[in-house]
């Protein structure tokens, strides 16, 4: 599934620099050194964590989107080192559970 | 991290690749305020480096493209209410007394405080990891007070590796012990 299929009702995205990318598999988690030994490449990454670090963390692992939950957003600082390190970034109003819950619905449809 | 006893084995790393001697590691817990300082005699940063250490895409590692020792602590200190700084001297600017110190504070009552977890094993980690390094380990609070230095082992110790299996052993009881004793007995 691509990036720029997933339902932009549930995901607003915040930015898109990168929309072609593919969703293999989805890892949450908040606890970014946890999240940089676990999560995968190309994997959607549901966080309600909203720093640079997060940005660093999805470059380092080179996951297909950051998804915040819970209308998390981010500052517009981050979003522009989001736009330059080409990470997609979207935002939800669900928690992350029923965020896993959503992801997982439209990956299998 | 999920403990801080990782980040306390992370930033001393540096200090070793940074070409530290003595790596002091002195944690104190006063008043519901942990500090954990820790201070070397390496290389030192330039400022231009010191300016960009907490930048997350900032790192001297040639295997990534992103640092995340010192970003990760400032976050864990500053999700309790606490601060981290960090001060160097560069070796090219002072011949003498040069080296970097680390200052990371969190408040233990917050309820993202992540405990130090188990810091008798990251020592002897580093200590295991790098024989020819000394290092001062000091952790105080009103419970105990832990310490170990590796220059007065070595002076025992003589020609013993401090990295051979029984010295291992024996600095990883030594340290074990200390917390378990009762300062008032």
């Amino acid at each position: 599934m691509k990036i720029s299929e997933l339902r932009q009702d549930i995901f607003r995205p915040l930015c898109l620099p990168d929309p072609d990318r593919d969703i293999r598999g989805v890892y949450m988690g908040d606890l970014l050194s946890w999240v940089m030994g676990r999560a995968e490449e190309d994997n959607a990454w549901i966080t309600i964590m909203s720093n640079r670090n997060v940005i660093a963390v999805a470059s380092l692992i080179s996951v297909s989107c950051v998804i915040l939950t819970e209308d998390v957003t981010l500052d517009a600082d981050v979003l522009a080192l989001a736009e330059q390190k080409e990470i997609n970034i979207f935002t939800t109003a669900l928690s992350s559970y029923d965020a896993c819950i959503a992801l997982y619905r439209m990956l299998n449809e | 991290m999920k403990e801080l006893s990782l980040n306390i084995l992370d930033i001393a790393e540096n200090s070793v690749k940074a070409g530290a001697s003595l790596t002091e590691i002195r944690v104190t817990e006063k008043d519901g305020l942990l500090t954990l300082r820790i201070i070397d005699d390496g290389c030192g940063m330039t400022e231009e480096v010191l300016r960009r250490v907490t930048d997350p895409f900032y790192t001297t590692r040639t295997t990534r493209k992103v640092g995340m020792g010192l970003p990760l602590l400032k976050m864990e200190a500053e999700m309790t209410g606490g601060e981290m700084t960090v001060t160097s001297r560069y070796v090219g600017d002072f011949p003498e007394g040069h080296g970097t110190e680390v200052t990371a504070t969190f408040y233990e009552d917050h309820i993202d405080f992540i405990p130090l977890g188990d810091v008798v094993s990251s020592i002897t980690t580093l200590i295991q990891g790098h024989p020819d390094t000394d290092f001062l380990f000091d952790h105080e609070s009103d419970a105990f007070h832990v310490t170990l230095d590796t220059r007065e082992l070595r002076g025992i110790l003589e020609d013993v590796p401090l990295n051979s299996y029984e010295v291992i052993m024996w600095i990883d009881s030594y340290l074990r012990e200390q917390y378990e004793e009762d300062p008032l007995s």
